[in-house]
C-alpha cells in the first residue's frame, strides 16, 4: 500500500536497533510505594483478542490486550501490564503475536525509539499472527511513558491494547521520579480510559481482527461516542474502591500519581479540591512546576503530579471527560482519597 | 516573485533545500511593505482522500497563489507591513473577517455578494489564523480559515524578536469536517454545531498519504537542525499532536511564551489556538506526527488517513 517510507525503512533498518552501552539491570522489585504490579524489562508480551471486562452496570465489554500472565495489576485486561526499566538501560520487549491473530505492533510512545522499533506499519512493519519481534531501545529520561499497538489504531487502541512504561532513575530508586528529582512515598497510575461500547460489539479476536461490527477499519469507526468512563479500566462504584485508583496515604505523605491520557478524549483530573503539584510531563521535568486543583490531560499526554496528603479526612477525586468538539462534559469517574 | 514561490521557499522549502540542509528562509519582502491581497470566500467542491466529493467553503487568493499544501490562501508577512485584505463574499450569508490578536480597520461584516477591505498593521512576529467569526464555529467547520505567519521585522529566522531560532519552518494548518454539516449548508439548510461530529481530517487541507506527496506538509529535515513547526488549529476540535521519534520544545501559545510545560512529545492545540514548537532533530528516520484523537487519523473511519504527517530526517 505504501512505498516511499518502506524504502526509507529498508535503508535505515540496518543502522541497528536501540541500545548502545547501557546495562540491563532491572528495577528493584521491592521497596517503594507502588500500588500496582509491574514487569521488569527485558520481558515479553503476548497478545489476546479474547478479553473482556465487566463494567459497574454489569455489562461485559470485549477487550484486546497485551499480557504477561495477566493485564494491568494482574487482575484485569485493560489496561495492559506496567513495564519498568532503569534510565540508560537496554530495553528489550519481545512481542509474541498469537497464532491466527490479526497483526499487531508495539509503539513505545514518548520513548523516542528509532524508526525500526517504532511499531508503525507505514514506516516500519507489523508483526503477523504466529510471529515475534523483539523491540529494542535505550531507556531515556526517567519518567512516565506509554506503549500501545499501532495497527488500525482507531480500533486496537480503543479495544485496550495500551499500557504504561515507567523509566526509573539510573540507580533504580523507587522513591524519586528522576535522578535527584522529587521524592515520593506512594505511587499510583491513573490511566484515563473510555469505551464507546459500539466499537467493541462483535467482539472476539481471530483472523481479520473482527470487532466493532466489521473489520479493523472503516465507517463503523467514523464517530467516537464514549459511554463508559474509567480510571485503570474501572468505572462507577468499582473505581471508588479499586486498590489501584483509590488513594490511601498518611497525613503529610507525598503521593505520586502518574496521569496518562489513554482515552481519545481529554480528561480533567481533580483530587477532590486538594491542591497538587504538577512536576513533569511526557517524561520530562517541567521548566517550572506549578500547583493547581484541576489538570487537563489530552490523549497521548502524561503528567506526573504530587499530592501532599492533608492532615485528615476523606475526599472524592477523579476524572471529568471533556468532548474535544465543544468542551462539554461527556461523563466522569470518581474515586476516594483517604488520609489513613 | 509570486507569493506562492515565496511560500514554497519560506514556509516549507523545496526538495532541493530539504536535502541540502541549508538555512533556507530568505526574506523577500522589503521592510514595511504594503501587502494587498484579495480573498474570495466561496463554495466549492473538495475531493476527499476516499474519492467522495464534499461541498466546502474556502478563502481563495484570487491572484492564483495558494497557502501551504492544498490551502487556497495563506498570508506570509513581516512585522510592520501594511496589509490590506479585500474580502469578496460569495457564500450565502454574511461573514466577518477577523484575526485573533490583530486590530482591524473595521469590525463590520461583509454581506453575501459584497466586498469589504480589512486593513491592519502586521503585528508581532508569530503564528495567527484568519477566519470568519460571524457564524460561530460554522465558518471554520466549513473551511473559512487560513494561516498567517508574521516574521520578525529584521527578517531573522526566529519565531519572534530575539526568540528561538530555526533552520527551517513548517506551517501545519489542522482542520476537519463533518460531511453532514457540509451537505446541510449546501442544501441551504441550517446545522446545529452542537451536533458537530467530524469524520474527515486534514493537515494543510490534505489527508494521508497525500500529506507525504506535498513539500509543504512532508517535514523534510536533517539531523542536527532545529525545525520550527507552527500548529494552527483551523478546526472546531482540540488537536493533541503527538511526535514519534522526538520531543519538541513548546515555544509559544497564541504568541505568549510558554514558561512551564515546554518539553513535550504530545502538544495540545486547542480550538482557535496557534502553538509554535521547535523540534531539535536528534535522530534520522521517518516518523509520524499525528493527533492522538485517533479518529483524526482516519477518513470516515478508514485508518490511516486523516491529518497524518510524516517527518523524514536525513
Amino acid at each position: 500500500m505504501f512505498n516511499k517510507f518502506q524504502e526509507i525503512y529498508t535503508m535505515s533498518m540496518h543502522r541497528g536497533g536501540g541500545g548502545g552501552g547501557g546495562t540491563t539491570t532491572p528495577p528493584p522489585t521491592t521497596g517503594g510505594g507502588r500500588t500496582f504490579s509491574f514487569i521488569a524489562a527485558p520481558t515479553s508480551l503476548s497478545t489476546s483478542m479474547n478479553g473482556s471486562i465487566t463494567m459497574a452496570d454489569g455489562a461485559s465489554i470485549s477487550t484486546w490486550y497485551f499480557s504477561n500472565g495477566g493485564g494491568f495489576n494482574g487482575d484485569r485486561t485493560v489496561p495492559s501490564p506496567v513495564i519498568e526499566a532503569n534510565q540508560g538501560s537496554n530495553v528489550a520487549v519481545t512481542l509474541n503475536v498469537s497464532m491466527m491473530s490479526s497483526p499487531h505492533t508495539i509503539h513505545f510512545h514518548g520513548l523516542d525509539v528509532n524508526q525500526q522499533n517504532d511499531g508503525v506499519p507505514a514506516t516500519s512493519f507489523e508483526v503477523n499472527g504466529g510471529s515475534s519481534y523483539t523491540y529494542r531501545f535505550t531507556a531515556p529520561h526517567a519518567g512516565t511513558y506509554m506503549y500501545h499497538c499501532h495497527v488500525d489504531t482507531n480500533q486496537h487502541f480503543e479495544m485496550g491494547m495500551f499500557g504504561t512504561v515507567i523509566i526509573r532513575p539510573s540507580d533504580g530508586s523507587t522513591n524519586r521520579i528522576w535522578n535527584n528529582g522529587p521524592t515520593f512515598d506512594k505511587e499510583y497510575i491513573w490511566q484515563l480510559t473510555t469505551f464507546d461500547s459500539s466499537w467493541h460489539s462483535g467482539g472476539g479476536g481471530g483472523m481479520g481482527g473482527m470487532g466493532g461490527g466489521g473489520g479493523g477499519t472503516g465507517p463503523q469507526f467514523a464517530r467516537y461516542r464514549p459511554d463508559y468512563f474509567m480510571i485503570n479500566g474501572r468505572d462507577g462504584t468499582n473505581a471508588r474502591t479499586d486498590s489501584t485508583t483509590a488513594i490511601t496515604a498518611g497525613a503529610g505523605q507525598r503521593v505520586l500519581v502518574r496521569v496518562q491520557g489513554t482515552s481519545n478524549m481529554p480528561g480533567i483530573v481533580n483530587m477532590g479540591g486538594l491542591p497538587f503539584e504538577v512536576v513533569a510531563s511526557d517524561g520530562r521535568p517541567l521548566a517550572q512546576s506549578y500547583t493547581t486543583t484541576e489538570l487537563l490531560c489530552c490523549a497521548g499526554e502524561r503528567y506526573d503530579i504530587i499530592l501532599t496528603m492533608p492532615s485528615s479526612g476523606q475526599y472524592t477525586g477523579g476524572i471529568t471527560y471533556r468532548d474535544i468538539r465543544n468542551s462539554g462534559n461527556l461523563g466522569s469517574v470518581s474515586t476516594t482519597i483517604t488520609v489513613a | 516573485m509570486k507569493r506562492r514561490d515565496f511560500l514554497k521557499t519560506g514556509l516549507a522549502g523545496s526538495a532541493a533545500f530539504a536535502v541540502s540542509g541549508l538555512t533556507m528562509f530568505t526574506p523577500k519582502i522589503a521592510s514595511a511593505a504594503t501587502v494587498n491581497i484579495t480573498l474570495r470566500a466561496e463554495g466549492t467542491s473538495k475531493t476527499l482522500i476516499d474519492g467522495t466529493s464534499v461541498f466546502v467553503w474556502q478563502f481563495r487568493d484570487t491572484s492564483g497563489n495558494s497557502g501551504p499544501g492544498a490551502l487556497t490562501s495563506g498570508l506570509l508577512v513581516r512585522e510592520g507591513d501594511t496589509v490590506n485584505v479585500t474580502v469578496q463574499n460569495r457564500v450565502d450569508r454574511s461573514i466577518r473577517f477577523v484575526i485573533n490578536g490583530v486590530t482591524m480597520s473595521t469590525t463590520s461584516s461583509v454581506s453575501a455578494g459584497s466586498n469589504r477591505t480589512y486593513s491592519f498593521t502586521a503585528p508581532a512576529a508569530g503564528s495567527y489564523m484568519y477566519t470568519d467569526n460571524r457564524n460561530g464555529e460554522l465558518g471554520r467547520a466549513m473551511g473559512l480559515a487560513g494561516p498567517m505567519v508574521v516574521m520578525p521585522a529584521n527578517g531573522a529566522n526566529r519565531l519572534y524578536d530575539n526568540g528561538p531560532a530555526f533552520d527551517r519552518q513548517y506551517t501545519m494548518f489542522m482542520s476537519e469536517l463533518d460531511d453532514r454539516l457540509n451537505a446541510a449548508v449546501q442544501g441551504g439548510g441550517s446545522y446545529n454545531m452542537a451536533n458537530y461530529e467530524p469524520n474527515y481530517y486534514f493537515a494543510n487541507g490534505l489527508s494521508y498519504p497525500d500529506t507525504t506527496a506535498d513539500s509543504d506538509t512532508l517535514i523534510a529535515m536533517n539531523v542536527g537542525e532545529d525545525v520550527a513547526v507552527r500548529f494552527i488549529n483551523g478546526g472546531a476540535i482540540t488537536y493533541p499532536m503527538h511526535f514519534h521519534g522526538y520531543h519538541v520544545n513548546v515555544a509559544t501559545r497564541n504568541r505568549s511564551v510558554e514558561t512551564r510545560v515546554i518539553e513535550k512529545d504530545t502538544v495540545q492545540v486547542e480550538r482557535n489556538e496557534c502553538v509554535d514548537v521547535i523540534l531539535p532533530v536528534e535522530q534520522a528516520g521517518a516518523y509520524p506526527l499525528h493527533t492522538h484523537y485517533v479518529p483524526g487519523v482516519s477518513a470516515n473511519g478508514t485508518y490511516a488517513n486523516g491529518g497524518l504527517i510524516i517527518m523524514n530526517a536525513a
